[in-house]
């Protein structure tokens, strides 16, 4: 990788999350009301006391933007205390305000609680969706045309055209509600008392096999198919007919020849697609109930939080552009012909 | 021997003679596969029931309208069993179509649109205008659009107000259409632009330019033409994206309890605890639709995308 390749990467990766916070500042000005009209939410019996509380807090007192343009010359003012200049300053620290539903919480008090839940479901259901997707689609686009290819390739559309809740729904419906086999909802038994850490293990095992299995099943749908082709294109190339020509076999074809170059494109796809796979599984928590970053963002649409939705937005936005740039990083590293 | 003269209405039956055999052309390829053709059977049927709800399943009953008990379950009346308000999910369902399809319709209208402009004129012109309209075209690739969408439409509802009426569309599905609009756009614009960058170079393009033709024009008359195929082809695609999107809004509650989508309705099963109960009719029905919907629309714009793209024609 020359230095100007990872450079380049880097500063698109910078302007982006320069624009992202850019955005949010925008949004929230934008809206109707004075801001602190909002924060106050819409309760009766705030008094003038409180929004000039909020105001003194928010620093909304002072101007929106550096720069505004007045009505006599020179025309443009500077502003060196400024709304804007605050806003990034606080941003960069970590300071995404105070969310409006929650009891007087910050937001990145709520946003920390609730992403380690999120990281282990989303990390064990993409684990297994990568392995068991990789795999399926190898299988069936080594196998086109059979009839392994034919299933596989027609369950992976159907999956694909699912949305994630839909698939949880039906999972709720079969292993908790009918069979029982499962609790229906959250991340542990409440008011349980646990003997020991293991029973306390297993009780947050059983609760996580459920939503588990839907990411993981909403997802192998997708990485098949993206698999299915990529391993279809190498097919096609002239060093698996070479292989062939030598005499090797199918096994070790694909396993040494095909396989390691199908996964290349296919790794690729799968960290780009990061963005898509994380909001669409927001609401795999909601169905199950579990305390995680999608059933906060739905908590927050609910009470119109819009702190609490815009530092959900940022963090997932940033950790988007991160692993995109990562994928850059990989894919440049390993592909010779993208290192200049 | 003689010359055939060539005359305005003899170019124009030419012009008509080839376009029908390309049709036809077409209509063999596409109908050689099976998936496309069961797709698009799928697609009419539901298209039917979005057109003519009412003579299916009489009008769309309410809370107050209702003719069924609490959850009662599937039987022969009612044959998809009820809600928790005794609505008939027969009824829901179908009527959901209407809905569910038109905002996926409008959608689809408002990305391409948006797409195609962006795509034709960052081609087109080049130069800075190319660069900076592609920096946003990427700005919206790499981001979690749908995350966006969240946040973007309470705040486009709370500018707007909730309750306004558009041509009788409630403002809340508005809202959701240009939503999934303003964030759906990049990848048909990336699309468009690099067809754009190849078509820019042919002959006819230079033609043009040296009898005087403006770049306005040009870009209508003779890029737009050109990229049709690849246009149809990448909204069927949009499309079912976008009825996936809707479903999804809807389903966190940004739909519109009025207008019973199937989010909506797979939004009040989830409020209402279907699974934990075993009401399995409450979101089997919509959800079922949308899977089918989404499915015929997948395999249609693939098969479309196989048939109308050229470069993936010429690879098979």
């Amino acid at each position: 990788m020359s230095i100007r390749y990872v450079g380049g990467r880097v500063a698109s990766a910078l302007i982006t999350i320069a624009l992202l916070i850019l955005i949010n500042f925008v949004l929230f000005r934008a809206m109707p009301g004075a801001p602190e009209r909002i924060a106050a939410g819409r309760h009766p019996g705030v008094t003038a006391e409180t929004f000039a509380n909020i105001r003194e807090r928010w620093g909304l007192d002072k101007p929106v933007y550096p720069i505004s343009i007045v009505g006599e010359p020179p025309f443009v003012e500077i502003n060196p205390e400024n709304q804007f200049a605050r806003y990034i300053a606080s941003t960069l620290t970590g300071d995404l305000g105070v969310a409006f539903s929650g009891a007087g919480q910050s937001v990145a008090e709520m946003i920390g609680a609730a992403i380690g839940p999120t990281l282990l479901l989303f990390g064990l259901g993409e684990l297994i969706a990568i392995f068991a997707g990789l795999a399926l689609g190898a299988y069936t686009g080594w196998r086109r045309g059979g009839a392994v290819d034919y299933v596989g390739n027609g369950v992976s559309l159907v999956l694909y055209s699912m949305p994630y809740f839909l698939i949880g729904m039906i999972m709720l419906l079969i292993f908790a509600t009918t069979l029982g086999w499962f609790p229906t909802f959250g991340m542990t038994t409440p008011g349980e008392q646990f003997a020991s850490p293991l029973d306390q293990l297993l009780d947050l095992l059983s609760h996580l096999v459920l939503p588990v299995a839907t990411v993981a099943i909403g997802l192998i749908g997708q990485y098949s198919i993206l698999m299915r082709s990529s391993v279809i294109e190498t097919l096609g190339e002239d060093y698996v007919t070479t292989a062939r020509a030598k005499g090797l076999r199918d096994n070790r074809i694909l396993r040494k020849h095909a396989f390691p170059n199908a996964l290349l494109p296919a790794v690729t796809l799968i960290a780009i697609n990061l963005g898509y796979v994380v909001a669409g599984a927001i609401t795999v928590e909601v169905v199950f109930n579990w305390p995680g970053l999608g059933t906060l963002t739905v908590e927050a649409l609910e009470a119109r939080d819009f702190p609490l939705l815009q530092g959900i937005f940022l963090l997932l936005s940033v950790a988007v552009v991160f692993a995109n740039l990562g994928a850059d990083f990989i894919y440049g590293y390993l592909d010779p012909r993208v290192r200049t | 021997m003689t010359t055939p003269t060539i005359t305005a209405s003899s170019l124009r039956a030419e012009r008509w003679r080839l376009r029908a055999r390309g049709a036809r052309d077409f209509a063999g390829r596409f109908a050689k596969r099976r998936e496309a053709v069961a797709g698009t059977i799928i697609l009419l049927v539901f298209t039917v029931f979005a057109l003519f709800p009412d003579f299916f399943v009489g009008p769309l009953q309410t809370a107050v309208t209702a003719t069924g008990g609490r959850l009662d379950p599937p039987s022969v009346h009612p044959p998809l069993g009820t809600d928790n308000l005794g609505r008939d999910m027969l009824n829901r369902t179908v009527h959901g179509t209407r809905i569910s399809m038109a905002i996926g319709l409008l959608a689809t209208v408002v990305t391409v649109v948006i797409g195609v402009l962006v795509g034709i004129v960052s081609g087109f012109v080049g130069g800075r205008t190319d660069a900076i309209l592609m920096r946003i075209t990427d700005f919206f690739l790499v981001i979690p659009t749908f995350v966006l969408a969240l946040v973007l439409a309470p705040i486009i509802t709370d500018i707007v107000g909730p309750g306004v009426e558009v041509l009788g569309i409630r403002m809340t599905l508005i809202v959701i259409v240009i939503v999934i609009g303003i964030t759906s756009w990049s990848s048909t614009a990336r699309i468009v632009r690099s067809q754009t960058l190849s078509i820019r170079e042919r002959t006819f393009v230079d033609r043009a330019r040296a009898v005087g033709a403006g770049g306005g024009w040009i870009m209508r008359k003779h890029i737009l033409p050109n990229v049709t195929n690849l246009i149809v082809a990448n909204a069927v695609l949009v499309f079912a994206g976008a009825v996936l999107t809707e479903t999804v809004l809807a389903f966190v509650g940004l739909g519109d309890p009025f207008s019973p989508s199937w989010g909506q309705t797979l939004n009040e099963a989830q409020e209402g605890g279907a699974a934990g109960l075993g009401a399995w009719w409450w979101f089997t029905p919509p959800g079922t639709c949308i899977v089918l919907v989404v499915l015929a629309f997948t395999l249609v714009g693939g098969a479309l995308d196989d048939v109308l793209n050229p470069r993936r024609r010429a690879r098979r």
